[in-house]
């Protein structure tokens, strides 16, 4: 019985310590993809001053609507998830 | 021909299944794993569904998802590509759930269900729009969708005809009255995507006075109201798009003080802010439905989205705005989005005639009277059987005159955030102690919370100040309107602070047991109202079986629980299987 216990230990012992590897591996890589990619490709859009998000007021506009015209499309486009 | 709406991975996952046309099985996730507002893959849900209707996976003819994964996807890149490197911290915590199941929604369709036939995918606010329209008594009406955000939009209006949907204008993030009301009540210290209705509750606490109240004035700063309703935030205000906390330094300052801690004591400061919240988002909402209505030309407006919950608001559209009818949808929320997509599928991009109108909720799971007495047998609890139907009402009206709380456990299990008469915690709401007894003993949640009042729809008028004919929103208790001042006093305990009522109204077609009992109680208390609150406990979900239901009033204050024919009192049996006080929560 004490053997028994002392291998589900060690066992989940090995599992914490294989998602603690894990959670740094996937942090350094998702820092790296965040630096070099998001980062880079932000840059250059501040400098070439494109913006992704709307986030000024604009207010001598006379509406903040947007046109949306969502109505029913050919089948094929409920295929996708775009 | 069955559709399967499902919706999942961010909050209140739910599925939805449509037999012919008809909505024939629907229930969120959290019922079953017993974890509000569950956003997991909701395989308990789908697997009740089918159940149901005893069929197969195989069975299903079309899945439907109810937002376009990869659009959102789109939206979250290019919020981090705009806030970098403010964004970093988010970008650590969220992006693994996109490629570990959000974008990966087809395979886990597949390996979960083992489904084998087509998977389709509308746009969020399409499947809010059809879960408003599509099952509404109307052939034509004005839409209305607002909500947090979905892939882009945040809010949107067209109109609906027949079969056919068509979503005209929208606001697209960050701007959102959702995401504003969320931060004021992460501002408040209470907790996003769930505490919204509490800064509800907290508004009428606080100065509801334009002219005088300093906060609404202050709130008008951050954002900018055009006449036709549409709205644009100076973000400088806000944090959320770029981390998990909402409000920025700035809208602290705005406020005068720091944001506040959970379950920190409200002062002044706290009501009024909340109260001008409301103020702005009604000022908000009443210049969009007017810009929609001219717009639109309906006089019917159906509306679905998680503000579409405000039911202080929407008690006020009809006499506020050029609109006649209105229709919204028992759970407009998230989690009403899988019936949505369900019936957008077979409705409109099938072209099959509309042939369901939600009358009721009662949409959730249901157990026979055998299958309760196994429970109780089972677990050895003591208890007793009503001879009849008659005999049940009779007897439960009298324990509820007498001051007792009861637990009303009867047929399916409702859908959406309310309970209405399917598993509901009922009191007399002339007993002026019941809202304390309620709150201390069963419900552990703030005192400043109202609890809503069910009435017969044949008495309402004679108690509330209803639009009449009294909306059918009513029924889904998603309306409150005043309580008529000379019976305020006589139901202290669901009397709200502004002398509001967030009523139920129930049609004896919809549940005639429950409508007869509240006329039983009529008869002995010279009022046909009950307190009627969900039967759970705070930061549980709605109870779903036997067992959930018997837990939770062995825990808390319950005197008795009416299960199907059985009633089982409880000081009869074993003292508390668990202590609720641990379990109350935000």
């Amino acid at each position: 019985m004490g053997i028994k216990i002392f291998l589900i230990g060690i066992k989940s012992g090995q599992k914490r310590f294989g998602e603690s590897i894990a959670a740094v591996v996937n942090s350094l890589l998702l820092s790296l993809v965040y630096f070099i990619g998001v980062g880079g490709t932000s840059i250059i859009a501040k400098l070439s001053r494109k913006h992704f998000l709307d986030l000024k007021l604009e207010e001598p506009r006379k509406s903040y609507w947007e046109e949306l015209n969502l109505s029913k499309e050919e089948m094929e486009k409920y295929y996708k998830q775009f | 021909m069955y559709v399967l709406g499902i919706s999942c991975y961010y909050h209140d996952a739910s599925a939805a299944l449509l037999k012919d046309g008809l909505t024939v099985a629907a229930a969120e996730e959290e019922r079953f794993t017993r974890k509000k507002h569950d956003v997991s893959f909701p395989i308990n849900s789908i697997n009740y569904c089918l159940k149901s209707q005893n069929i197969d996976v195989k069975d299903i003819d079309y899945i439907g998802f109810y937002e376009k994964p990869i659009l959102k996807f789109e939206r979250v890149l290019y919020q981090h590509l705009e806030c970098f490197p403010k964004s970093y911290r988010t970008f650590l915590s969220k992006l693994p759930s996109w490629f570990n199941e959000k974008l990966r929604i087809v395979k886990t369709i597949r390996k979960e269900l083992g489904y084998k036939k087509d998977v389709l995918f509308i746009q969020h606010h399409l499947a809010h729009a059809a879960s408003a329209f599509l099952v509404s008594p109307f052939k034509e009406a004005a839409i209305l969708t607002v909500d947090g955000v979905g892939e882009w939009t945040t809010t949107s209006y067209g109109f609906g005809k027949e079969n056919n949907i068509n979503l005209i204008k929208e606001i697209r993030f960050p701007h959102s009255i959702g995401l504003l009301y969320s931060t004021v009540t992460a501002y408040l210290g209470f907790s996003v995507n769930n505490s919204e209705y509490k800064v509800m509750g907290l508004a009428p606490y606080g100065d509801m006075n334009r002219k005088t109240n300093p906060y609404y004035r202050k709130l008008l700063k951050v954002v900018d109201i055009k006449n036709d309703g549409s709205y644009r935030f100076d973000m400088s205000y806000f944090k959320y798009h770029y981390t998990n906390k909402m409000p920025s330094k700035k809208l602290c300052e705005l406020f005068d003080g720091p944001v506040s801690k959970a379950g920190a004591e409200m002062e002044k400061r706290h009501k009024d802010i909340a109260a001008a919240l409301q103020l702005v988002t009604e000022d908000i909402l009443t210049k969009i439905l007017n810009h929609v209505h001219k717009e639109t030309k309906s006089e019917n407006i159906v509306m679905a989205g998680g503000v579409a919950l405000n039911s202080v608001f929407n008690g006020k559209i009809l006499s506020s705005t050029p609109f006649k009818k209105i229709w919204i949808h028992p759970n407009s929320s998230d989690g009403g989005t899988s019936l949505g997509v369900s019936s957008y599928i077979y409705n409109t991009i099938l072209g099959k005639k509309r042939n369901y109108i939600m009358k009721d909720a009662y949409l959730g799971p249901s157990f026979s009277d055998e299958e309760i007495q196994k429970f109780l047998d089972a677990n050895k609890i003591k208890y007793s059987i009503f001879k009849n139907k008659e005999e049940l009402v009779n007897k439960t009206a009298k324990i509820i005159y007498d001051n007792n709380v009861v637990g009303w456990f009867h047929g399916r299990l409702e859908w959406g955030p309310r309970a209405l008469g399917a598993r509901s915690i009922l009191a007399n709401p002339c007993n002026p102690n019941a809202k304390e007894i309620l709150n201390e003993k069963v419900k552990h949640r703030e005192k400043f919370r109202p609890f809503a009042p069910v009435v017969c729809d044949d008495d309402a008028l004679k108690y509330f100040d209803c639009d009449n004919p009294i909306p059918e929103p009513t029924d889904f208790m998603l309306m409150v309107y005043p309580i008529i001042s000379k019976w305020q006093k006589k139901i202290p305990s669901v009397t709200h602070i502004d002398g509001s009522g967030r009523l139920q109204t129930i049609r004896k077609n919809q549940n005639p047991l429950y409508y007869n009992l509240i006329k039983e109680f009529g008869r002995l208390a010279g009022m046909p109202i009950l307190i009627n609150t969900s039967f759970n406990i705070r930061g549980e979900p709605i109870v779903c079986t036997p067992q959930d239901a018997y837990k939770c009033m062995m825990g808390t204050g319950i005197d008795y629980l009416v299960i199907g024919k059985f009633l089982i009192k409880r000081e009869d049996n074993p003292k508390d299987m668990w202590d609720s006080e641990k379990y109350a929560n935000d």
